[in-house]
């Protein structure tokens, strides 16, 4: 018998042991600090209203919204198809499977973008990927989409196609209520005239 | 510096094929070199009078384990981002027991067959025509067994998860079992050969 093998066997041994007496260790290697900055000054982490009610409106199946305001304010009112996770619940275990889903951009948002900053940053720091924060959040979405501003007789033509384009959105997000007030298709009185009839004989032949 | 790298995005999905390429090329290398090209060493396992089959892949399983660990420990590679193989119960119980029969029956597993052609072994080339021809039929009869294929799915479990064991603990087991198993060969071996005489050992 080759006596190398009971070294081996030794060796094996020890090895597979030794894995019982290793002292606790730590490879949690967080986002650098550098890296977090880099990716917090990047402008393209924000998506604008208009951008985000264009994704709903055209049915984009690769956004997800997040709802990071209280369970009772997201009830209350929030975007159509949004998915609720309230800031304190960000790092829950139960809220990780909408978070890192493939293909998908998540974007955030609160009342302003505060809130909905908080959860980039901290979802950025769990390391999640394609993550977005809606800029103003739904204080700009009600000024800009709900009730858009008309612009000044001067603007440019961009400003006005860009209003046109949020009126749409508008409708779409409110309904025909906001529509009735443009189109005139409200019920009004027409008057009809109903024309006389002719006397008889009247004018002579 | 942290593996696996293609989920981490440090290197593009692309890089599967070069990688299993390389692998590919070491892996039929060391199977040859290790005498895996005779059909009669890896029959030798179910007659009882070779078992360096069994003594090399338990070898590599045992220092892979325990390896991956180490690595795990040292923050060289991220245990949860490897791939685990989802678990079907069944189909893989069943599935095994054909596979090995196909491997006492032809002296080859899929892997050493291609070796065994490679140094020009014609039984060998038999033995893939015959595989391709399993290949076939199976992609055809698909449609039919998928049931069976996926049913009892436990998903990706490890065992040491299903028994409930830390992996340090699981990894200390199998190694004494595997050393068991190295001695207890080498004895049975011992006696197989002292009966067997028409076979000439190497």
């Amino acid at each position: 018998m080759n006596r190398n093998y009971l070294y081996l066997t030794m060796l094996m041994l020890a090895l597979a042991g030794g894995l019982f007496v290793l002292p606790e260790r730590n490879n949690e290697q967080g986002t650098l600090p550098e890296e977090l900055m880099w990716d917090i000054v990047q402008p393209t982490r924000y998506a604008t209203t208009d951008q985000v009610a264009r994704m709903i409106i055209e049915k984009d199946p690769t956004i997800e919204l997040i709802d990071v305001r209280p369970f009772d304010e997201y009830t209350d009112f929030s975007l159509p198809g949004a998915v609720n996770i309230p800031l304190d619940s960000i790092v829950n275990e139960n809220y990780q499977d909408y978070l890192g889903i493939q293909d998908m951009n998540a974007v955030f948002f609160s009342d302003d973008d505060i809130k909905a900053d908080q959860a980039w940053v901290i979802a950025r720091r769990m390391g999640y990927d394609n993550i977005y924060v809606m800029r103003g959040g739904l204080n700009c979405w009600v000024e800009t989409i709900i009730r858009p501003e008309k612009p000044d007789e001067t603007a440019s033509r961009q400003e006005f196609e860009k209003y046109i384009l949020r009126k749409g959105a508008s409708m779409y997000f409110v309904g025909g209520a906001k529509m009735d007030e443009n189109t005139g298709s409200k019920k009004t009185n027409v008057a009809v005239k109903r024309k006389k009839k002719a006397a008889v004989a009247e004018g002579g032949c | 510096m942290m593996g696996p790298l293609i989920p981490q995005g440090i290197i593009t999905g692309e890089w599967d094929f070069v990688i299993a390429l390389l692998l590919g090329i070491a892996f039929g290398f060391i199977l040859e070199a290790s005498g895996f090209s005779s059909s009669r060493n890896i029959a030798g396992v179910f007659y009882g009078y070779n078992f360096v089959v069994l003594r090399v892949f338990l070898t590599a399983v045992l220092v892979a384990m325990i390896g991956l660990l180490y690595f795990d420990y040292m923050g060289w590679i991220e245990m949860d981002l490897v791939y685990v193989l989802p678990t079907y119960l069944r189909s893989m119980v069943v599935g095994s027991f054909i596979m090995g029969l196909g491997f006492v029956l032809g002296g080859f597993c899929p892997g050493t067959s291609y070796t065994a052609i490679a140094i020009g072994k014609i039984d060998a080339l038999v033995f893939t025509g015959g595989l391709f021809l399993g290949i076939f039929l199976f992609s055809e009869a698909f449609p039919w067994i998928s049931g069976f294929y996926y049913s009892d799915n436990l998903g990706n479990v490890t065992v040491n998860e299903v028994l409930g064991i830390s992996n340090e603990l699981f990894t200390f087991i199998l190694v004494v079992m595997g050393l068991v198993a190295f001695w207890g060969t080498w004895l049975i071996e011992k006696r197989v050969r002292k009966t067997n005489k028409h076979y000439k050992f190497e």
